[in-house]
C-alpha cells in the first residue's frame, strides 16, 4: 500500500511565470518522449532535433519559410480563439478555410485584374472572409436558434467544403479550373495584381504583416469594444449576460461568424500568398485542425497565438524542408510525430497552470 | 438477378458499412460515458498500421486484427487520462490524438507504404441461403466481420439497456456528480469506456487494411471514416443499433457512385455530391431531432464532453 494518496488542488493564486513556464516544460517533456520513439526507430534523437531546428529556425529561408506557414495558422488559431473562449467549439476551420479559398480566387479571377494591387488583394481577403463566415452561418443559426452542437455541424461542414472544393477543381470545368491544363486538374492562377507581393528573393509574403494586423484588430475587439464586452459575458454564463439585457443569440452568431470569417481569411492569404489559385493539393491540408491546437497552446490570446503559430510552423516546415537535405536522412514523418506529442504534452501540462499536485499522508495507524 | 450493378453495390456497402460501424459503436460506448472522444480518425489509423505490420510478419489474420485493436485501446488510454485524469479539454485532446495518430502511424508505417498484403477475409458462404435474391449476397455471403459487427452491435445494446453495468455507464454519462454519490467509479468507468471505443477504433482500421483496401497509406487507408463515424453517432441518436443501420446507409452513399455511374437513367450526379450526402443527412438530423428541448429524447449524454471533479461539484 503505498502511505500517500496525490491528488490535484486548484490553485489559488497563479504566477505569470507559472503560465509562462507551463508551455515550455510542455515542450521540453514532449521532446524528451519523442526522442523514446526515435531510438526506438534507431534514430539519435540529438542529431534529428538538431537538423529539425536548423532546418527552420537557423537559416534565413528557413526562417522565412517557417513564418510563411505560421500566417494561415495565426489566422485559424484566431478562429478557433474567438468561438473557443466563448465555449463555441468551432472546429470547422478547415472548412471554412476552404470557402475562404474558394470565394477569395473568384475574387482574384473576377474582379482583382484591373484593380491595382492593393485593392486586388484586398478583394482577395475580403471575399475569403465572406466565404468563411457564410460557412459558418447555418452552425451560427442553428445553434443560436435551436442549440444544435456547432461541434458536429461546423465538422459536417468542413467535409462538406472539401468535396465542393474538389468538384470545383477535379469533378466539372468550374470557373476555377485552369483550362489550358489539360493532363492534370488545376485550378486558374489568380492574376499578379491579386498577390500579396514577396518579401525579396524569399517565399514570405506580406500576408505576413496582414496576419498580425488582424491578431491586433481582434485583440482590440475583445478587449475595448462592447462587443467584446458581451462576448466575454456570454462566454462565463448566458445566464448572467441574459440577466444584464445582452442580446445572446445575436452575440453567439456574432462570434461564430467572426470565426467564420478568420477561417476565410486564412485560406484567402493562402491563395493570395502561396498557391495563387484554388488548389485542393497545393494549399496546406489541415491548416484548420492545427489552428484549434494553437488556439488552446496561446490559451487564446492572440498574441501568444502569433508566437505559437510560429513555433509550430517551424515544425511543419522542418517536415517538408527535411526531405530537401543532405546527409543523414531525418524521416519528413518526424516532424508530424513530433507535433503530436508536443501537442499532448501541452494539453496535458495545462492542468498544472490551474492546478498543483499535492501529497497528503494517508492515516496509517487506522489502517494497521 | 444477383449479379446486377444494384446488387452487387448494395452488398459491397454491407462491406463498406463495418469499418464505420465499428468505429461509430466504440464511439458510442465513449459518448455513453460521457467523454467526447474527436480522435477516431487517429485510432484507426494507429490499429491498421499495426494490424498491417503484424500481418505482413505474421500472415495470421485475426492476430494482426487482435493486435491492431489492441494498439487502437492503447492508444486511446492518452486522451482517456488526458480528458479525465488531466481534465483537458476533450476536443483540443482529441483533435490532438488525430494528428498525432497521423504523423505515428506514418512514421511506423514508412517502411510499409505501397507494399501489398496478401491476407484477406474470406466470405461465409451460407450454403444455399446465399441464392436468395438479393438478401442471400447482402446478408449470407459475406465475409465474418460483418456478422461480428451485427454480433458486436446486439451486444453493446444489450448491455447499456439491459444491465445493471449498462446502467452505470449511462448514469456516468448523465450524471457523473450523482453516480459517485451512489458508489459508481466516474473516473475508471470513463477509462474503461473510452478504451473500449479504442478498441473498436482500432479493429475498424485494422479491418480497412486487412480486408479492404489492398495496401497500407497514410491517407488513403481511413480516407475520413473515423470522421463520418462521428456523425454516425449523432445521426444514430445514440443507439447501438441505429448505427448499424446508419452504417449501411452510408457505406452505401460511399459505394453508389460506380453503380450510379454505369446506369444509362441515372442523372449525371458527381460524385463529390454524393460524398456530401452522408454529412449533410447528419446536419439535417441534428437540426430536427438534436434541438435542445428533444436533446435529453434524443438520448445525448447530458455531461458528454464535461470534466468530472469531485471537489468542486
Amino acid at each position: 500500500m503505498i502511505p500517500f494518496r496525490i491528488r490535484l488542488e486548484r490553485r489559488l493564486e497563479r504566477h505569470w511565470w507559472q503560465t509562462a513556464a507551463t508551455p515550455l516544460l510542455s515542450i521540453l517533456a514532449a521532446l524528451a518522449a519523442g526522442a523514446i520513439f526515435l531510438l526506438i526507430e534507431g534514430f539519435n534523437p540529438l542529431t534529428v532535433y538538431r537538423e529539425l531546428f536548423e532546418a527552420s529556425f537557423t537559416s534565413r529561408y528557413g526562417i522565412t519559410d517557417s513564418l510563411t506557414i505560421a500566417v494561415p495558422l495565426i489566422l485559424t488559431g484566431l478562429a478557433a480563439a474567438v468561438a473557443f473562449r466563448m465555449n463555441l467549439f468551432n472546429i470547422g476551420a478547415e472548412g471554412q478555410l476552404y470557402l475562404g479559398a474558394i470565394f477569395g480566387s473568384w475574387a482574384g479571377l473576377a474582379i482583382a485584374a484591373d484593380l491595382p494591387t492593393i485593392l486586388g488583394v484586398a478583394a482577395v481577403l475580403i471575399a475569403g472572409a465572406v466565404g468563411g463566415a457564410l460557412w459558418a452561418a447555418p452552425a451560427a443559426v442553428f445553434k443560436a436558434y435551436f442549440g444544435t452542437s456547432e461541434i458536429i455541424t461546423t465538422l459536417m461542414l468542413t467535409f462538406i467544403a472539401l468535396f465542393l472544393m474538389r468538384y470545383l477543381i477535379f469533378g466539372s470545368k468550374s470557373y476555377w479550373r485552369d483550362p489550358e491544363v489539360t493532363n492534370f486538374p488545376q485550378g486558374k492562377k489568380i492574376p499578379p495584381t491579386a498577390r500579396f507581393e514577396l518579401w525579396s528573393d524569399t517565399r514570405l509574403h506580406w500576408g505576413l504583416v496582414a496576419a498580425i494586423g488582424i491578431a491586433l484588430l481582434v485583440w482590440a475587439i475583445i478587449r475595448f469594444t462592447s462587443l467584446g464586452f458581451d462576448m466575454n459575458v456570454v462566454g462565463s454564463s448566458q445566464n448572467a449576460a441574459r440577466y444584464a439585457g445582452i442580446p445572446v443569440r445575436r452575440t453567439v452568431i456574432v462570434a461564430l461568424l467572426m470565426s467564420g470569417a478568420l477561417g476565410g481569411l486564412a485560406g484567402a492569404t493562402e491563395v493570395a500568398g502561396r498557391a495563387y489559385a484554388l488548389d485542393p493539393n497545393g494549399l496546406e491540408l489541415g491548416l484548420g485542425f492545427t489552428g484549434i491546437v494553437v488556439a488552446a497552446l496561446a490559451r487564446y490570446n492572440p498574441f501568444a497565438i502569433i508566437l505559437v503559430a510560429t513555433f509550430l510552423g517551424g515544425l511543419r516546415n522542418a517536415g517538408v524542408a527535411l526531405q530537401g537535405l543532405p546527409g543523414e536522412r531525418v524521416p519528413v514523418e518526424v516532424s508530424l510525430m513530433l507535433q503530436g506529442v508536443i501537442l499532448l504534452f501541452a494539453i496535458g501540462g495545462e492542468i498544472f497552470s490551474h492546478y498543483r499536485l499535492s501529497m497528503t499522508r494517508l492515516n496509517t495507524v487506522a489502517a494497521a | 438477378m444477383n449479379d446486377t450493378a444494384i446488387v452487387l453495390t448494395l452488398a459491397a456497402a454491407v462491406a463498406a458499412a463495418v469499418p464505420i460501424a465499428l468505429a461509430a459503436l466504440g464511439e458510442l460506448l465513449s459518448e455513453k460515458s460521457g467523454v467526447l472522444n474527436l480522435g477516431v480518425e487517429g485510432m484507426m489509423l494507429i490499429g491498421a498500421v499495426m494490424a498491417f505490420q503484424v500481418g505482413d510478419a505474421s500472415g495470421s489474420l485475426w492476430l494482426a486484427l487482435l493486435v491492431g485493436s489492441v494498439a487502437g485501446a492503447v492508444f486511446s488510454s492518452i486522451h482517456a487520462f488526458l480528458s479525465v485524469t488531466l481534465r483537458a479539454n476533450q476536443i483540443v485532446s482529441g483533435l490532438a490524438l488525430v494528428i498525432f495518430g497521423t504523423g505515428l502511424s506514418t512514421f511506423i508505417g514508412k517502411s510499409i507504404e505501397g507494399k501489398p498484403l496478401a491476407t484477406d477475409f474470406t466470405p461465409i458462404r451460407w450454403g444455399p441461403l446465399g441464392d436468395i435474391p438479393l438478401l442471400g449476397p447482402l446478408l449470407f455471403d459475406q465475409d465474418p466481420m460483418v456478422y461480428a459487427t451485427i454480433a458486436i452491435a446486439i451486444l453493446i445494446a444489450f448491455y447499456l439497456n439491459r444491465t445493471k453495468a449498462g446502467l452505470s455507464v449511462r448514469a456516468v454519462g448523465e450524471s457523473p456528480g450523482t453516480a459517485d454519490t451512489m458508489g459508481i467509479a466516474v473516473a475508471a468507468t470513463r477509462y474503461a469506456h473510452v478504451m473500449a471505443g479504442g478498441f473498436l477504433a482500432g479493429m475498424a482500421g485494422a479491418y480497412l487494411v486487412l480486408g479492404q483496401v489492398p495496401s497500407w497509406s497514410q491517407d488513403g487507408t481511413t480516407a475520413g471514416i473515423g470522421w463520418i463515424a462521428l456523425a454516425l453517432v449523432v445521426f444514430a441518436s445514440w443507439r447501438p443499433l441505429r448505427v448499424l443501420l446508419g452504417a449501411f446507409l452510408f457505406g452505401f452513399a460511399r459505394r453508389a457512385n460506380f453503380w450510379l455511374q454505369g446506369e444509362e437513367w441515372a442523372p449525371n450526379i458527381p460524385a463529390e455530391f454524393l460524398s456530401m450526402l452522408p454529412y449533410l443527412l447528419t446536419i439535417a438530423v441534428l437540426v430536427v431531432w438534436g434541438s435542445r428541448d428533444l436533446r435529453r429524447r434524443v438520448g445525448a449524454p447530458m455531461a458528454l464532453g464535461v470534466p468530472y471533479v469531485r471537489d468542486e461539484r
